[in-house]
């Protein structure tokens, strides 16, 4: 199993320290939560992991490759998968397209096979499919495979969106808040894919969330950030009787 | 449970295969064959004389070249306004052979396929240079960048003595296992050929678009920075649009250069592109069957208002000039008259017309 290995991580945005030598390890099969107030950078530190940000100093490593200069997609393609907080899905497409999307690297056919079509490419579209139903059945989505996305509600269009990210076939998934806005059912019902994730796909998970309830419950490993730099870790019993943490949440007594 | 193929209800998928097919009804894969039946075999029973024979094959070339526009522009979302630049590449493909090799030097009369082919190579390979900018620019700057490829281009023809200045380069006449076609059948055998490439072309595309590098396309076209974190790179992906565009674009010059013997810059300004655009954004952008429809309605339109200010013209004298004015304005008026209420094009009438002829005779 991979480790993925975030150490003296530095994200600068003009003379602003987005993230500042930001030291995180994330062990394989838990999962790992990410919290702190507004603006302390933890979107930064998935955008640093993921690559749509490259930090100014430190390194990204995980197993043995090096991410720190990786691009989106190449992170993508050796098992990262992120869902991202403000829904970015392909709005114009079903649900159905939009995962089969993410299967873009599985399906290896040369374009002179999607061309004729029948043959090869037929083949990996129907067993990549497949794949797919078993994301679709797994996040409860159904009853929507043939809906626009656009047309859904917020809810099941954050639930696509973790689906998208799972649909990748990733070992590490970063979730970015996948249960901002959301009524406590909703909620539950991701808490739930969240657990069965973990358990029954064995996929490490990284979670990014304000409610502090859900991340005490569930995370087995909570990293704390304030002002771009890492001012608490460890299991959640440890971190909420922190009292860098609980001054940085509430505020000094 | 047994179905039958032959209805649009009560046919459930059970497997992924069947539902993967075009046609999920016999009945529509019928209308189709019968529909290209018809195509095929309509001018063995209908002699509509060369001039209207010529604006039917008119209508088919420009119908290759939408649907590569329509691939880049509706699919992709990238805005080409430099598609008829493109074209020309096809064209002016054959004619810098013919310019070498002479205009009736074998190679040219008798390999018009493989020819017709390397004119789309020709087409795809600077579609995709053209498309590099995009590895870096968006939206309208991207469009400017094609707009300066139709420029240059435009002005390289000019000034090119190989290129005898952008003054016409004919091209001889083809050969067919029958012989040299003559001059009266030389429309209605551009027409079969066209059409073949269309059939074979439009089952290509539609192929694509329910595979991977179909998918891709609308992937970066709705939201590029999703499209990256599923795996693919964006700025190949519209690279790979633009070099399909040109690959159409060439193919479609190719058949214009052999189409009208001869190959000169008027065909390929910047008049052209924005035609491609209009026929483009009528047809639907974003849909395969707009790359039929726009350009029928576009060029329909030309013949009308070229036949009104021919009237027009005949019963006031001063208004002989009618057709320059008429022409410009009824285009551009058609294409804000789509932008403003139609903006998914011909394409969504013929979607409500089919849903509506379906539910006959309940609204719903």
């Amino acid at each position: 199993m991979t480790h993925l290995i975030v150490s003296d991580v530095t994200l600068t945005f003009g003379g602003l320290d987005a993230l500042s030598h930001v030291d995180i390890t994330i062990e394989p099969g838990i999962i790992t939560s990410i919290i702190g107030p507004n603006g302390a950078g933890k979107t930064s530190v998935l955008n640093c992991i993921s690559g749509f940000y490259h930090p100014s100093q430190g390194t990204i490593r995980y197993g043995n490759r090096n991410l720190t200069h990786a691009s989106p997609h190449q992170v993508s393609n050796i098992g990262i998968a992120r869902a991202f907080q403000n829904l970015e899905l392909f709005r114009g497409l079903s649900v159905l397209d939009n995962l089969l999307l993410a299967r873009h690297q599985h399906l290896t056919y040369s374009i002179f096979h999607a061309l004729i079509y029948f043959g090869k490419a037929s083949r990996l579209e129907a067993e990549n499919r497949a794949y797919v139903e078993k994301v679709i059945d797994f996040m409860e989505l159904e009853l929507y495979r043939k809906s626009m996305v656009g047309n859904l509600s917020y809810g099941i269009q954050k639930r696509v969106e973790v689906a998208r990210a799972l649909t990748l076939g990733p070992k590490l998934l970063l979730l970015d808040e996948p249960m901002a806005g959301m009524n406590i059912e909703e909620k539950e019902d991701i808490v739930r894919f969240i657990l069965d994730l973990k358990k029954e796909w064995g996929i490490t998970i990284v979670l990014v969330e304000h409610d502090l309830g859900v991340v005490m419950d569930i995370s087995d490993q909570i990293y704390v950030l304030d002002f771009g730099v890492v001012i608490g870790s460890g299991k959640p019993k440890d971190v909420a009787s922190d009292r860098t943490v609980i001054e940085a949440y509430i505020g000094e007594e | 449970m047994s179905s039958n193929r032959w209805l649009a209800t009560g046919n459930y998928f059970t497997s992924y295969k069947e539902e993967q097919r075009i046609f999920t009804t016999s009945l529509d894969r019928s209308v189709m064959g019968v529909f290209l039946c018809v195509l095929f075999s309509w001018p063995l029973f209908f002699s509509i004389g060369n001039k209207y024979m010529l604006v039917v094959d008119n209508i088919l070339v420009a119908v290759i070249a939408v649907i590569g526009l329509n691939l880049v522009t509706g699919f992709a979302g990238l805005i080409s306004i430099g598609h008829a630049a493109f074209v020309g590449i096809g064209a002016y493909t054959v004619a810098s052979f013919c310019r070498v090799l002479g205009d009736s030097h074998p190679l040219i009369t008798h390999g018009w396929p493989p020819m017709i082919v390397a004119a789309g190579c020709m087409g795809a390979l600077f579609g995709a240079v053209v498309g590099l900018p995009a590895l870096r620019l968006k939206h309208l700057y991207l469009a400017i960048a094609t707009l300066s490829f139709q420029m240059i281009f435009q002005w390289t023809i000019n000034f090119m003595d190989f290129f005898d200045q952008g003054q016409t380069i004919s091209v001889g006449r083809v050969f067919w296992v029958t012989g040299e076609v003559a001059r009266n059948e030389h429309y209605l055998f551009w027409y079969y050929v066209i059409l073949t490439v269309i059939v074979i072309l439009g089952f290509g595309v539609r192929n694509l678009l329910r595979t991977r590098y179909g998918r891709c396309l609308v992937a970066v076209r709705d939201n590029d920075r999703a499209a990256d974190a599923m795996g693919m790179h964006p700025g190949l992906v519209k690279v790979y649009a633009f070099g399909l565009a040109g690959f159409c674009a060439g193919v479609a010059g190719a058949l214009h250069a052999y189409l009208y013997r001869g190959v000169g810059i008027d065909s390929f300004t910047l008049y052209h592109s924005i035609n491609y655009l209009a026929m483009a954004i009528v047809g639907g952008l974003g849909t395969l069957q707009g790359a039929f429809w726009g350009p029928l309605a576009i060029r329909v339109l030309d013949l009308q208002v070229e036949r009104l200010s021919e009237w027009a013209g005949s019963h006031v004298t001063a208004a002989t000039n009618l057709t320059t004015a008429l022409r410009p304005l009824s285009f551009g008026l058609v294409i804000v008259l789509f932008l403003m209420f139609e903006p998914r094009g011909i394409a969504n009438w013929w979607r409500i017309f089919k849903s509506y002829v379906k539910l006959w005779p309940f609204r719903y």
